[in-house]
């Protein structure tokens, strides 16, 4: 036995494998994601089925009807497709979306919205615009993880008010902004539809209050809805932004075209769009012309509508597949949403159970979610998940449901152990 | 005519991705080195593929269950295809921790006191009425908590006080049907890896793991910039032999070969503790055998060579 290469060692050094890591922003260090559960919701097993990732259908957009728009696009606008354009979108493209969201019952011209690079652009240019460290922002609890991503880079102080099935509960926020008082913060943050995680809808009647309560304490909303065209069942409810000309609206070409394109959209009051302009610029200059072309092909004539049709019946046989199979395998103890559009059903289960420490033997089951602490900015909502029906077959969904209660059965045979052991404690009664 | 190499990767383990990124460090080195080198996730089509491409001998860059335990190793016997890393018996020994931790006491290698409790032990036997009788097994709190057969350090906690015990043997039982609760030892963290087997071992220079968080967790081993890493470790030159002796004994005790990486603490009286042995050390950019390596002047394709010239002596 011997040291190899003992001699060489000529003192002790420390290791390091990113030498730029002191020199950082301090903003960054709020930027953090589980490398855990990144890395289990990544799992690229290709057995694995995933309820993890709202990912779109997008091999129902026939690809024909993509190729003809951006073969089009170029023969016709080539030399536009190719080029820089302005800040704001092509006019073209402004026009569709004023179009587009006509058709929601939104009524504005093509000056009072700007065209972004998805909704996520949307987002951070509006963090970027609004938030100095510290600022309050309200959002909704459980909220998209991608808001709270591009919100913490600007060190906000982020509030949330819980969602029962009618959407955030207004009772819970007026009690927040009395707290806060007037201006007392930045804007409210909502996913009025099939929200994200949660699944629900926020009832007419609750928007109403939103504004009435965003007028009162002087505070703007931010609506995000990029699922409002999804809708299974129920009747269509009204965009806040058609209530009320202060709303700031996001909108998104990936959920009724494909996320690939990365075109969404901002409405907003003009003085503030002139500044989230300002931002933009600073961060691309302008969009891609190309996208714009071909989504502009792509909307002429009624061929999408179809095909939204299609995609919208197969996310609809996709959430029946899923609740089916909660209704059948799941434990009694375990409370989901029914959401009547969108992507996702949020699972609540017994206020002891962590399902972080279930994914594991999830993934080893073959079968991926995403825990509930992720989409809360205090790591609180460790007992819930989010399943994503949005991207499995049926059978699949079926199965993997099947999969998933088994593992929640075999954890709660364990802590009800505990419980009966006293080493943790049980749930209230009527809680979980 | 180059040798054929079946670099076995990323299966169904919950340290696949790990695994991913070392065997495509491993595969690169080999292909370098000149070895004709065939990439496989190890998925049902394995044992096909190897029976069609029939490899001289097989790289197992495999982390965690299946990779480690036994699994693959009793396969590739069965296959009659040489591969790195240890043989059944020993990856199954070293996999887990329990068996390790009652081998290491019997043959006088230190290692923190500890139990082990299983799942069935508490869902059939009230096992966990029995929580208060931890302190006194283990020699009182802080401890650590961790599943038994697991990699990457997943599920491992640092309990501090007897009421957050339960919630920390609860999270640990997400990834192992079977729970260890060591005594915690401070002083300084080391991994010390050795090469070869029998009576030819190297140890290289031992790296010195100082978490920012204090527990080198698994977000700590793979997320950039939470953990400082020096090599050699700082301490002095009378504990560097101790803990080379340690690490070969271990080594040899479990009967590694080609390559294994033994995970210690060293107290404050410059005593070396055993925590575990690892048979299929991590080959990624932020890995610690790489690191070892590089301070020996050892290349990672020098590494690499010398693991697969081992198993390859063995046809």
């Amino acid at each position: 036995m011997c040291f190899v290469g003992k001699e060489m060692a000529m003192g002790t050094a420390r290791v390091v494998f990113d030498r730029w890591s002191d020199r950082y922003a301090d903003r960054l260090s709020g930027v953090r994601s589980s490398a855990v559960r990144d890395l289990f919701a990544a799992a690229s097993r290709p057995d694995m089925i995933s309820f993890s990732g709202g990912m779109p259908e997008v091999s129902r957009v026939p690809a024909t009807d993509v190729a003809t728009a951006a073969h089009d696009a170029m023969l016709h606008e080539g030399a536009c497709a190719l080029q820089y354009g302005s800040s704001n979108g092509r006019p073209e493209t402004r026009a569709l979306i004023v179009e587009l969201m006509a058709e929601s019952g939104v009524r504005l011209s093509a000056d009072d919205l700007i065209v972004t690079a998805g909704a996520q652009q949307g987002l951070d240019l509006l963090a970027k615009t609004f938030i100095n460290p510290g600022d309050v922002v309200i959002a909704e609890g459980p909220t998209y993880v991608g808001a709270l991503q591009a919100f913490s880079a600007y060190q906000p102080d982020i509030r949330c008010i819980p969602l029962d099935s009618d959407g955030m509960r207004m009772d819970l926020l007026e009690a927040e902004l009395k707290r806060l008082g007037p201006r007392g913060a930045k804007f409210i943050y909502t996913i009025p539809n099939f929200q994200n995680p949660g699944g629900v809808t926020m009832s007419a009647e609750r928007r109403r209050r939103l504004l009435e309560l965003s007028r009162e304490y002087d505070i703007p909303v931010v609506e995000d809805d990029p699922y409002g065209r999804l809708r299974f069942e129920g009747g269509h409810v009204k965009p806040l932004r058609a209530l009320d000309d202060d709303v700031i609206y996001l909108g998104t070409f990936s959920k009724i075209f494909a996320p690939g394109l990365r075109l969404g959209w901002m409405a907003a009051p003009r003085p503030i769009l002139a500044k989230v302009l300002l931002v933009k610029q600073a961060a691309d200059l302008c969009g891609s012309n190309f996208a714009q072309v071909t989504a502009e092909r792509y909307f002429m004539g009624a061929r999408w509508r179809r095909t939204l049709q299609t995609l919208t019946k197969t996310y609809a046989e996709r959430r029946d597949a899923m609740l089916a199979a909660l209704d059948e395998h799941f434990p009694a103890e375990a409370r989901w949403t029914r959401p009547e559009g969108g992507f996702f059903v949020w699972v609540e289960l017994p206020s002891f159970v962590d399902t972080g420490a279930l994914l594991a033997e999830a993934v080893e089951h073959g079968v991926t979610f995403v825990p509930g602490d992720g989409f809360f900015p205090d790591g609180s909502g460790k007992n819930c998940m989010r399943l994503a029906f949005c991207y499995a077959e049926p059978e699949r969904i079926g199965e993997g449901i099947r999969r998933l209660a088994e593992v929640i059965e075999d954890r709660l045979e364990l802590y009800r152990a505990f419980i009966a052991a006293g080493a943790i404690e049980a749930p209230e009664e009527g809680a979980a | 005519m180059s040798h054929k190499i079946a670099v076995l990767m990323g299966g169904r383990s919950l340290e696949r991705e790990v695994s991913l990124a070392s065997g495509k460090r491993v595969c690169d080195a080999l292909a370098a080195a000149g070895y004709y080198v065939l990439a496989l996730d190890v998925t049902a089509d394995l044992v096909a593929t190897l029976r069609s491409e029939r490899p001289d001998a097989a790289y197992i860059a495999l982390h965690g269950k299946y990779g480690e335990d036994g699994t693959i190793q009793e396969l590739l016997e069965f296959l009659g295809i040489p591969y790195t890393g240890p043989g059944v018996v020993s990856s199954a020994l070293s996999w887990d921790k329990s068996v390790t931790k009652h081998l290491l006491a019997e043959n006088g290698i230190d290692t923190p006191a500890w139990l082990t409790l299983t799942a069935d032990a508490f869902k059939e036997m009230g096992a966990a009425t029995a929580l208060d009788l931890v302190a006194e097994r283990v020699g009182g709190y802080p401890v650590a908590v961790k599943p038994s057969r697991q990699g990457s350090a997943l599920g491992l906690c640092r309990v501090e006080a007897p009421e957050a015990l339960a919630e920390a043997m609860l999270d640990a039982l997400g990834y192992d049907t079977s729970v260890v609760v060591e005594r915690w030892v401070e002083g300084t963290e080391l991994a010390v890896s050795v090469l070869g087997d029998g009576g030819c071992t190297d140890v290289l220079p031992p790296v010195e793991i100082a978490p920012k968080s204090g527990l080198y967790d698994f977000s700590a081993r793979y997320a950039e910039g939470e953990t400082d890493f020096f090599v050699p470790a700082r301490v002095p030159e009378a504990t560097l032999e101790r803990v080379a002796d340690v690490a070969c004994r271990t080594h040899e005790l479990l009967r590694c070969r080609d390559v294994s990486r033994v995970d210690m603490i060293v107290d404050a009286n410059g005593r070396p503790w055993v925590l575990e042995c690892n048979t299929s050390p991590g080959m990624t950019e932020t890995s610690l055998l790489p690191m070892a390596a590089e301070a020996a002047g050892m290349s990672f394709q020098d590494v690499v060579s010398r693991v697969i010239e081992d198993a390859l002596a063995r046809r």
